[in-house]
Formats: structure tokens, sequence, C-alpha cells
């Protein structure tokens, strides 16, 4: 495997996924979102998507969860590690900086998680902390799972996690086993709300 | 990143470790791909190519949706179609092919990692011992096809009008009523078969099964197009091993049960026999009628006497293949080895051992033949399973049975080799990834197609219907009756059976029937098949049923069953007992279906919220496209040619000249084989009868530049290499372009003299 040089090459070159968890796990009912993600693609929900379909895996322990299937990104209501959250993971997206395909990628799944908060279906059950996140690259050729890749990527991710949040992460750290796709786990000191964070980043650039 | 590794690729990566046949392949297919993208190749010609290569079609592919109020266009981009109506862009199925269902820790490792990269994250286990994966766009099908190659794993032919996946028995090796191990026998043939040149132009797809004893459901041999059942006997104090041969079973909208070719055919003859049988189909078999073009139906119209006297005769002029018996020598005694000493189990009392492994003791775990070993059956909901999980299991076999697993027809994996004493451990490993599930085999193990999720053909949700079954029989705790325990409920998502709802005690498929004016999506009730003795019997179609009620026919179908059932009646008894008139009575009440005003449920399926509509009903790629070899030929031609061109772009003459003079060699060999099938690939051969036939006779002539084209062919033939003539190189490689084209207007006229030929007969007077 090869692994990056520069931080933002690297991230440009991946798929790069960002997964909020919820507050309240035992609230979380995969079957209720399933008409949810099926109204989004009616109401095209998600500006610059192209939904296409709804996977639902609810019968699969710790799984993906219900899935909503775009040209250009997957996102997830998954259950992985037992750990529900909403998993933005971009698919075939056009390559742009490091930080900025982070804080893209960012700004997709907060953008889905206050879809999910406000949907009034679903009674405000479903509120998502935001001082513990991942974020993904599906890229297993340029991105192992390993130390050499986060040191690597990690001036990009404190740079994007620092103008996403307006303070420093107090801890990037390594979230995955060798033989998974690399997943960095951010610790913040603070979990501001997920609207208060797409305020902030409209004040970044895209 | 840098420049260096920012373009390193799989290829690179996977460099020595992808066996070159099946590299070449593969980028055979990425150029395919290429010439598809700019226009280059039919889209019939490409569909039919990617299907042999294991790359389909998925719901919703021909760019529209019904979103549960309109149909809306799907806004993809401007591509060239990947088929007829298949959007370019619009992700797919990938089914990879697993011989047998062996999989070793490190493909299972390697399935995990593609279905987390290119899938949604689930590896599907189907019916016939294939992963599929969904939602994969095609620009990734040629590395996943390279990271599968590099574990020794092909899709090749794992969809379109080839031979498919070679099943047989998980447990073939370990079973205790097996006449023998039919797994080298099933490697031998799938090895045979895959890429055979006598297996290219079927009219159909051709499924293949290997058994290793009668009684059982093994390997479903009944409704398989070729079956292979082991048997053995003695001649001479000798102990002969040999296999029933049979042929023509299928399941499908018109379910038929094999036929008996021969009953005892001995190892060294299954190729060349299997050989037979392809070119017969391949000659005989119905194309126009794609519903009709099974091998099923080419056996009824011959009758099994005509069509056995076919394949003799054809295995009579076959020419000799080492193949055929190459194989058999220095066969291993045991074919896959225990990956730790046997040791026995002492389940002890009450106490000992918890309530859950006691359970999945009872219904997953089965004694092999040799003492000491068991199979323990993973149960997997409707096939799935997640990277994680496919991770965890790998390590869970590198821990417990090394490489001994295989996937099962009934959609689940089976831990082979297990130690008794290693039991109680491989629960809790199992337990620990919420793969230790009990009720594997039973009714509470239920199987389906994906139905409506994700097949273009689905009319109805299989797969809701068998997740709402599955909680209900759960519920009810049916799997605790005696009675009801080895029952199977198995759905399709129309009647094309891929979820074998035939050879089900209760079997479910999709159909829609309206109400007013509007759809109710509804399933067929066949009730009765026979899922032992190789799919022995077919069920009854009894009526349409509204998919909501059919829960309720579970439940009063099961109950009546326990009550009325008479000593040792099986289920397949009951029904036949019951008879049709009865069953129809017995469930009239349900087929009633309430207005939408009173319950809209009725209107949405299983899992699917919105209103049903066979809007989102596609063609199917199930058939694929029936495209003559002649044009396959003269596709890889054309390929070649533009591999040629690209040698000589990147300066590389000797290679470009090469190239240009095997597209002609190939161009020409495509047409002989219309009249010659059993055209080699030796040069000399080729253009001996590409002279002969087509010089000669001058069709192959132009109306103006008269044998000009074919004399590029033997100019070439003659003089082999350029000795780096930059002139020389350029020239063939218009040569070969001029060539191709001129092969296709002699097919062309070929195909019209054909036609016409054809009509003038049709218009004559009788």
């Amino acid at each position: 495997m090869n692994h990056t040089n520069g931080s933002s090459d690297a991230l440009a070159s991946a798929e790069l996924s960002v997964k909020l968890f919820v507050e309240d796990p035992a609230a979380v009912d995969l079957e209720e979102l399933i008409p949810v993600f099926h109204r989004w693609i009616r109401e095209s929900s998600l500006d610059g998507e192209l939904p296409i379909d709804v996977a639902g895996y609810a019968h699969v322990p710790k799984g993906p969860g219900v899935v909503l299937i775009c040209d250009q990104a997957h996102y997830y209501f998954d259950e992985r590690d037992g750990r529900p959250g909403m998993r933005y993971r971009g698919r075939r997206v056009p390559r742009g900086s490091g930080e900025q395909g982070i804080t893209k990628a960012f700004r997709c799944a907060l953008r889905a998680a206050a879809l999910l908060e406000k949907d009034p279906s679903l009674g405000k059950r479903y509120r998502f902390r935001t001082d513990t996140v991942e974020l993904g690259i599906t890229d297993r050729l340029h991105a192992p799972s390993d130390e050499r890749t986060l040191v690597a990527v990690r001036p990009a991710v404190a740079a994007a996690v620092r103008s996403i949040y307006g303070k420093p992460a107090k801890s990037i750290t390594l979230a995955s086993g060798p033989r998974e796709p690399f997943l960095v786990r951010i610790e913040m000191a603070e979990s501001p709300k997920v609207e208060t964070l797409l305020e902030q980043l409209d004040g970044v650039a895209p | 990143m840098n420049g260096e590794t920012m373009t390193r690729t799989w290829s690179d990566e996977l460099s020595g470790k992808i066996p070159e046949v099946l590299g070449r392949e593969i980028d055979i297919f990425e150029t395919q791909m290429e010439l598809r993208r700019r226009g280059e190749v039919d889209e019939k010609l490409f569909a039919e190519t990617r299907l042999r290569r294991g790359v389909y079609g998925q719901r919703y592919d021909n760019g529209h949706r019904y979103d549960g109020e309109r149909n809306r266009q799907l806004g993809y981009r401007e591509h060239p179609t990947k088929g007829v109506e298949t959007v370019w862009d619009a992700p797919g199925m990938v089914r990879i092919k697993i011989p047998y269902g062996a999989m070793t820790r490190e493909q299972m490792d390697v399935l995990a990692a593609l279905s987390e990269d290119y899938s949604d994250g689930i590896s599907h286990v189907t019916t016939r011992q294939d992963i599929q994966l969904h939602f994969v766009h095609i620009e990734d099908t040629p590395n996943l096809m390279r990271r599968l190659a590099a574990v020794g794993i092909t899709t090749r032919e794992a969809c379109g009008n080839s031979v498919r996946n070679v099943t047989a028995c998980p447990l073939a090796g370990v079973c205790k009523t097996e006449a023998f191990d039919v797994s080298p026998y099933a490697e031998a043939l799938m090895r045979f078969l895959l890429g055979h040149p006598d297996v290219q132009d079927f009219g159909r797809k051709f499924k293949p099964a290997l058994s290793g004893c009668s009684h059982e459901a093994c390997g479903l041999v009944n409704m398989h197009d070729l079956g292979l059942i082991a048997k053995t006997r003695v001649e001479n104090g000798q102990e002969i091993r040999g296999f029933e041969f049979w042929v023509g079973g299928g399941l499908g909208a018109i379910p038929q049960p094999a036929q008996l070719v021969h009953e005892f055919v001995t190892p060294d003859e299954i190729l060349p026999l299997s050989q037979a049988v392809s070119r017969v189909f391949a000659r005989l078999g119905e194309r126009e009628n794609r519903g009709r073009a099974r091998i099923k139906f080419l056996v009824a119209k011959l009758g099994i006497e005509e069509f056995r006297r076919l394949v003799f005769e054809e295995r009579a002029k076959l020419p000799y293949d080492p193949r055929w018996t190459s194989y058999l020598e220095g066969l291993p005694q045991q074919w896959d080895a225990p990956h730790r000493p046997g040791a026995p189990l002492d389940l002890g009392t009450n106490g000992q051992y918890s309530a859950a492994f006691r359970a999945w003791h009872r219904t997953n775990v089965l004694a092999q033949r040799q003492p000491g070993y068991s199979v323990a059956t993973v149960k997997l909901p409707l096939g799935d399973i997640t990277a994680d999980q496919m991770r965890a299991l790998a390590d869970i076999a590198g821990q417990f049975v090394g490489d001994n697993v295989r996937l099962t027809v009934e959609q689940n994996i089976v831990l082979r080799w297990v130690a008794d004493a290693d039991l109680p451990k491989l629960h809790a490993a199992l337990e620990a990834v919420d793969l230790a599930e009990a009720g594997a085999e039973g009714i509470g193990d239920l199987t389906s197609c994906p139905g409506t999720d994700t097949c273009k053909l689905g009319i109805a949700s299989s797969r809701g219907l068998t997740a709402e079954l599955s909680k209900q029989v759960a519920t009810l705790d049916l799997a605790s009756n005696d009675a009801l325990k080895g029952l199977r409920i198995k759905s399709s998502g129309c009647f094309n059976s891929c979820g074998q709802h035939h050879v089900a005690d209760l079997g479910f498929y999709g159909i829609s029937r309206k109400k007013g004016n509007r759809l109710v999506p509804h399933f067929q009730v066949v009730l009765g098949g026979k899922w032992t003795e190789n799919a022995g019997s077919f069920g009854l179609a009894t009526l349409a049923i509204p998919s909501k009620n059919i829960p309720e026919v579970v439940k009063r179908v099961t109950s009546r069953y326990v009550k009325e059932r008479e000593a040792d009646e099986s289920f397949t008894e009951f029904i036949e007992r019951l008879g049709k008139v009865e069953v129809k009575s017995f469930l009239q009440d349900l087929t009633e279906v309430p207005p939408y005003e009173q319950d809209p449920s009725y209107y949405s399926d299983w899992g699917d919220p919105r209103v049903y509509t066979m809007d989102d009903y596609g063609e199917g790629e199930c058939a694929g496209e029936m495209v003559p070899f002649v044009e396959f030929g003269l596709q890889a031609s054309e390929r070649e040619a533009f591999e040629a061109q690209l040698f000589f772009d990147s300066g590389d003459l000797d290679k470009a000249t090469a190239m240009a003079y095997q597209a002609m060699l190939t161009a020409a060999k495509a047409l002989v084989k219309t009249e010659f099938y059993d055209i080699t690939d030796e040069p000399d051969h080729i253009v001996g009868e590409f002279r002969t036939r087509f010089h000669d006779t001058k069709r192959f002539h132009d109306r103006f530049a008269g044998a000009k084209f074919a004399n590029f062919l033997f100019a070439a033939h003659e003089v082999h290499g350029n000795g780096g003539r930059q002139d020389l190189a350029k020239e063939r490689v218009q040569e070969a372009q001029l060539f191709i084209e001129a092969a296709y207007a002699c097919y062309e006229k070929m195909s019209t003299k054909q036609a016409s030929g054809e009509m003038s007969k049709e218009g004559a007077p009788a």
C-alpha cells in the first residue's frame, strides 16, 4: 500500500465519509426511517444530490441500517459497532483540496442530520451530538488504515475541524483496524448544535 | 501524495498476484468499456459482454423511478448506454461466482473490503452460492475484478447466456449419507467449462449442480440444467465411482424436472459428456423465443431418448481433450483437511451450557461422518452479511476451521470441520458478532431473491415479505413445533423462481392484481414442493393473495397442518391429500382486498411505503442479449485493433504489428467459425480455412477492391514482425482496421443472404 505524502492530495483522491452519532440510541427505529428517506427522494430534500433508491438493512444487526443511495453519495443511518448515527459517504465526488473535501463531507452529514432532527414524523427523538465525529477515507490503495495515513492527513483534518467548529479538536485518533477502511475519531471539547455548525459552515468556503 | 503515488493503481498494487489469464481478461473488459464509452461498440453487444463478466443491471437503471406520487426521470449525466435503455451511470449489481460455495479466509477478507469500497457494505449470498454486491458503478468493476482475481476469484460468466456458477452440496466430503465427495468433480467441471468455446453460443443460461446423494436436498439436481448425483457400484470386487447424469431440469415460470441421460457415468466421462450436452444445446436450442430457450425446452421438444442419442453421437465426434481426465491424476483421498484435531464434546447435564448454545447446537450443528467433527451453520438474515461480520467470520474460521467455509443455497454460510469440543467457543465467538442465531435450515430460516429491492424484473417485495414472515415465525415460535420445524418457506419477487419457491413447502412468488383503478401487490401461493430428494417435486400453485395477507396464509396453513396431519404425513403429502379445491376454499377469504380508502396499507408493499406500482418494472437481463458468437469475435478483433493503435502510439512497434495481425486473425476466425465450428486458434489453420472458404469463393471480396483486404491478412501471415519499422507498423495497424471493416461487410452480406433465403422459403407456396 502507498502512504500519502501530502494530506490535501490524499484526501482529495479519496471517498470521504463523516458520521454523527445520535444522542439517544434507544430512540432509534430503523424502520420508521425508510419512509423518511423515500420522502427525501420525492421532495428533493438534499440539494445537489441525485437520490436514486432506499436500501433497508434493519434485519442485519449493527449493519448499514437504512441507506439513501445517491449518484454521488450514500447517506447511511447506520448502526455499526452498535452506535447509531448518520453517515455521509461521498462516492465519485469531484476532487477538491483536502480541507475543502472534509468540509463538504461535514456539511453533507450535518445537513442530513438536521433534516432528521426537524422531521415532523420522528417527533424530535433524533438528536445528534457533535463532540464525537468519525471521518473516514474509503481508499485502501492510497489511504490504508494505519498511523502513517493518520500522520499524513491530520493537518488537513485539524484545519477543517477548526474552521467548522471555530475551535481546535481535542483529539484526532485512528479508529480503524488494519483491514478496515481508514477512519479517524475526532473528539471536541463541546457539542454545538447541528444547526449551529451548519450556520457556521455558511461562512466557510464551499 | 506525489505524482508517482497518485497514479498508482490496483493493477500496480496487485502485480504478480493476478493470474495472467484473468488479468488479461479484465484488461480486455476495461478496453471494451472504453470502446463503448466512445460509441464504438453496439449497446446490445456491450450488454452481453458485461453480463458475461458478471456486471448486471439493477432496478431503476433505465433512468426512471416511481417516487410514490409520480414517475420521475433521474437526472443522470449524458453518456452512451451500457445496454438497451440502461444508463451508464446508474449503479448495478456484480455477481461473484463462488464455485460450489467454497471460500477461503483470504477471499472473505477481500469480499468484505469490496462490499465497503464499491457497494453499500453488504455481501448478499444468493440461492446459487454466489455473492452479489449491489449499487456498484461500472467504472469500479475492473478494479473490483482485479482484487478478486488476486485471490483466485473470477466473475466471468456469472451472468449472461453462459454456464453459471457450478453449485454443489455444502456438506460434500463431510456428509454421512453421500456416496463420495463431489467437490473435486465440481471444481473440475467449473474449470473445464469456464470460458470453453463450446459454451459461448447458448441461447440462454445454463446451470450445473452436483449432489452427493439422491435423497437429501443437497445439490437440487432435479431443478438444474445439468445435474450429477454421486453413485458407486462394485465391479470385479472393486468400488467404482460414477454419477447419475441428469439434464433439463429448471424452475422459472414453467418448472420441469430433470431427466436421466445415463444412470452411471464414470468420472473420466463427465467432462466430455457435459461438453457434448453443451454442443447439442448450442446447436439446437431455441434462440428467437427467449422464454423457451432454456435446455429444458429442448429436452422436452426432442424427448429424452432423442436428446440422449444426439448427446452420445456428439460425444463420439469430440476431438480428444487431455483435460477430460488430467484432473483425476493425483486426486487427493480427501479434498479438504481438518484445521484442528477432532475431539468429542460432552454436552453434559443441564446448566453446563447456556440455553442459547443448546438451541444453536440443536438446529445449527450437524455431526460429520468423520468422528469428532461437526458442521456449524451461520444463519444469515435474508442472505446478508456486513463487511465487519465477514471479516470477523474469516478470523473465526482461522481459529476453528481454516479455509473450510462454504456458502449454501439457503443463503447461509457453513463452517466445516469444527472439532466438537470447540463448538461452545465457536458459538461464543459467533455470538459476539451477531452470527449465532439458532434455527438454521428450517421454518425460521427463510430464503428470498432480491425481488423489487434491486431486481429489474421484481413484481413484489420478496425480501420485504420474507423479513415480515421471519418476524412472524419467531413470534409464533413455529420452529419449536416438531411438525413444522423442518418446513421451508421461500419467496421470489416474480415467476422466475430465483427464490426457488417451487421446491419449498410454502412458496410465494410476486404478482400484481388490480382493485378498481389501483394496483395491489400479491403473491401466488405455491404449496407442497419437495426440498429433499434433490428438489424432488414442485409445489401446487393455488391462488393469488394480497401481499399483506400472506402472513395469515402461513399462520392458517401451518396451524391446519399441525391439527390435521396424519401420522408421519409430510407437508407435501398433506397438501396433496387436501387438494387444490380445498386449499383454495380454505384460503379464499384472504383474496379480498379492502378499498383503498378503507385500508391503504394493502396498496403498498412490505418494506416499501410508496404506493404500489408496476412502473418500475424493467427489461430483465436474466436472459442476456442474444448476440451471435460471430459478433463477439468481430468485437474482439476491433478491440485488438484498438490496442494495436495504442501500442503504436506508445512507440512499441513490435507489439503494434503483432496485435494488428492478431486482430485480423480473430476477425477471420469469427467468420470461419460460422461454418466450421471446430476451427482452432492455430494461425495456419485459420488462414487456410479463411482462404478456402472466403477468399477463393470471393465471398470476402470487395465490390471495387476485390481481394485487397483478404491479402492484408495473407501478407501479415507470411511475414511476422516488422524489425522495428515504423512505416510497416503503421501500415499494419491501418490494414487491420480495413480488414475488420471488410469482415463486418462480409458478415452483413451473409446475414442478409440468410434472411432473404429464409424469407423466400417462408414466402414460397407449400
